[in-house]
């Protein structure tokens, strides 16, 4: 009778050995767990091991950044601002200034940066009393001992390429344009040469007006040029254009 | 012998009937306690006011007798405290190696824990609903921690261990620890609630259904040792068998009804959080919330010194006729059953309010009648 039973419910309770079962599995536990012990990790007192490039609040090497502002166009919380500071020793310079209450640590202004002057950084304890302590302004975004592993590059495997068969060449965004200059509409101003970060904007003598002064043309050079669109932005006259790709 | 005789013997810590050198020693400990405190005491005063009538008084056999009582009861319950809080501490510290976490953090291994607890809970504020029935909010509250620690301190922890040696045993134990549940209906009632009355109804029909089942398996033990007083029944454990060989589904059956008398998972049903709030709990905050916790824990205690005095042979150590440190081998004993409950709680799910009464009805109650029988067939058959 008893035997019936137990060969129609193969899964019968019985026979998995009923309650001991679980007894044996939580003892193998506790006795596993005191030798061993717990996984736990007692967090302000004992802290995680953290990756080269684990991605905390942003930081930044004041001295290698060149103020383009790619990193606050970017942003897709917007959070990033350029400032204008006045620095003992750099002089007038801009330079951003992260809110990290709305910052979601995506790490896309390091990865953008063109000098990786932005970099992640592995801090994360950011709690605050006031939302006023959580704007850093470029001094106390500052981070020293950057290592390789925080400078994240961003490099793109074009479409153009793999379809050629090209697998080895990552290319960065900002080789892919270039501002173009629209030559009628240029007034010499020299206003993108002044402001252009790297210095890739030269200006060279391509003709004369009616009254025998030079006329003169930005050119660029596409080695230095970082793709962050200043003299567009500052060119009075809209000479400058460019395919955003951002 | 009662409090009268206490008081009005010159020589009461002399051996007179036990086989030790002192009949009690906690009321040993508190007369020499005494006898020190006193005579200081009454050698300071006697030092302002020399020739006063206080300091014979102080060292007097009324008052050193009256002192010597109440010491005692203070170094029994402190002793019972001890060992509750290391019981709790134990409770904590397995299940959280059970889950793979760390379980308490304060103090040497985790062990100050508790303290730290029962000082939060000892700041927060008394906070006493609104329309609840102040009467029996608080006075049901209190008879069931009240009677947590009596039965508590109704348990000898040796021969010259105890409070007072009484002839009713085991079954005043047992009578007063019927009393709380029906305390928890009333509190559940009280405090007009409905989380805390349905855990109330709970508590009551838990009551009745594995009561019964624990009696006669304590009326199994008591038949065959033929006392009710608990020295005679570890006596007659150590003179035969411990009560476990011959009984072993009545300690089974046993183990099961007093978590159940206790509320510790997997029969907590009165206080299921993740059903009722806090169960009949729910509206007491504070001081009184900690103590009904601790009163749990007397109550567990409780459950596992019944346990290793009906079955697993009280202060005795096997094969041994002599007994070497009694109070110690029973606690050691209890930290053993208790351990033993709280491994079942890091292993079991809650049982499920239709299933408490089948379990304790259609199969408790069975198995302690076979296990009655089993007794009278033993008893009629002469083994013991």
């Amino acid at each position: 009778m008893a035997l019936k039973y137990l060969d129609k419910y193969p899964k019968n309770v019985a026979l998995r050995g009923w309650i001991l079962k679980p007894f044996f599995t939580t003892f193998k536990n506790l006795v596993k767990t005191t030798i061993r012990r717990p996984v736990t990790i007692l967090y302000p007192y004992e802290k995680e091991w953290i990756p080269d490039n684990y991605r905390g609040r942003p930081g930044l090497v004041f001295e290698k950044c060149i103020g383009c502002g790619i990193c606050a166009r970017i942003c897709p919380t917007t959070c990033i601002e350029l400032v204008d500071i006045e620095d003992e020793k750099m002089g007038a310079v801009k330079r951003p200034q992260v809110n990290l209450g709305r910052c979601m640590m995506c790490g896309y202004c390091a990865e953008y940066c063109p000098v990786d002057a932005m970099t992640v950084t592995p801090d994360y304890e950011l709690a605050a009393f006031t939302r006023e302590e959580l704007i850093y302004d470029p001094y106390r975004l500052k981070w020293e001992n950057t290592t390789k592993g925080m400078e994240v590059k961003m490099e793109e495997h074009l479409i153009s390429n793999l379809e050629k068969g090209i697998l080895d060449q990552p290319s960065a965004f900002y080789e892919l344009d270039r501002p173009k200059l629209i030559g009628e509409k240029c007034i010499s101003c020299n206003r993108c040469a002044k402001t252009c970060p790297v210095d890739a904007i030269e200006m060279v003598v391509v003709g004369e007006n009616e009254k025998g002064k030079p006329i003169k043309h930005p050119k660029i050079d596409e080695s230095k040029c970082v793709f962050c669109e200043q003299c567009i932005i500052i060119c009075p006259k809209d000479a400058l254009e460019i395919n955003e790709v951002l | 012998m009662s409090v009268s005789d206490w008081v009005s013997i010159s020589d009461s810590t002399a051996n007179k009937v036990s086989p030790y050198e002192v009949y009690n020693l906690p009321y040993a400990i508190g007369h020499g306690l005494w006898e020190i405190i006193g005579g200081v005491i009454a050698w300071l005063i006697n030092i302002i006011a020399p020739g006063n009538r206080l300091s014979p008084f102080l060292i007097g056999d009324f008052v050193t007798n009256m002192m010597g009582l109440f010491i005692m009861v203070v170094v029994f319950f402190a002793v019972i405290f001890i060992v509750n809080l290391t019981m709790i501490w134990i409770e904590r510290k397995t299940l959280g190696r059970i889950m793979d976490r760390r379980a308490t953090r304060i103090g040497p291994l985790g062990y100050l824990q508790n303290l730290a607890d029962g000082l939060k809970t000892f700041l927060k504020e008394h906070i006493m609903p609104e329309k609840a029935d102040k009467k029996g909010y608080m006075w049901a509250v209190s008879i069931v921690i009240g009677s947590a620690v009596l039965i508590a301190g109704m348990i000898p922890l040796s021969p010259r261990w105890f409070l007072a040696d009484y002839g009713t045993g085991l079954l005043l134990i047992f009578g007063i620890f019927a009393v709380s549940p029906f305390m928890i209906l009333v509190a559940g009632w009280a405090q007009n609630n409905k989380y805390s009355l349905i855990g109330g109804m709970r508590a009551a029909a838990q009551m009745i259904s594995y009561e019964i089942p624990m009696l006669l398996v304590f009326a199994s033990v008591v038949l065959m040792a033929g006392s009710l007083n608990i020295n005679e029944i570890v006596q007659f454990q150590m003179d035969n068998t411990w009560f476990i060989v011959p009984q072993i589904i009545g300690f089974v059956v046993f183990m099961v009804a007093a978590t159940a008398e206790a509320e510790r998972i997997p029969f907590d049903l009165p206080e299921a959080e993740a059903e009722l709030v806090e169960g009949w709990q729910t509206e007491y905050g504070g001081m009184k919330w900690g103590l009904i916790m601790l009163s749990d824990y007397f109550r567990g205690y409780v459950a596992c010194a019944l346990g290793a005095i009906m079955f697993l042979g009280g202060w005795a150590i096997p094969f041994m006729d002599t007994l070497v440190l009694p109070e110690i081998v029973f606690l050691l004993k209890v930290v053993l059953l208790f351990f033993i409950m709280v491994w079942a709680r890091g292993t079991f799910a809650r049982i499920r309010t239709d299933q408490i009464l089948n379990i304790g009805w259609k199969v408790l109650l069975p198995l302690a009648v076979i296990n009655l029988f089993i007794v009278v067939l033993l008893k009629i058959g002469g083994v013991y």
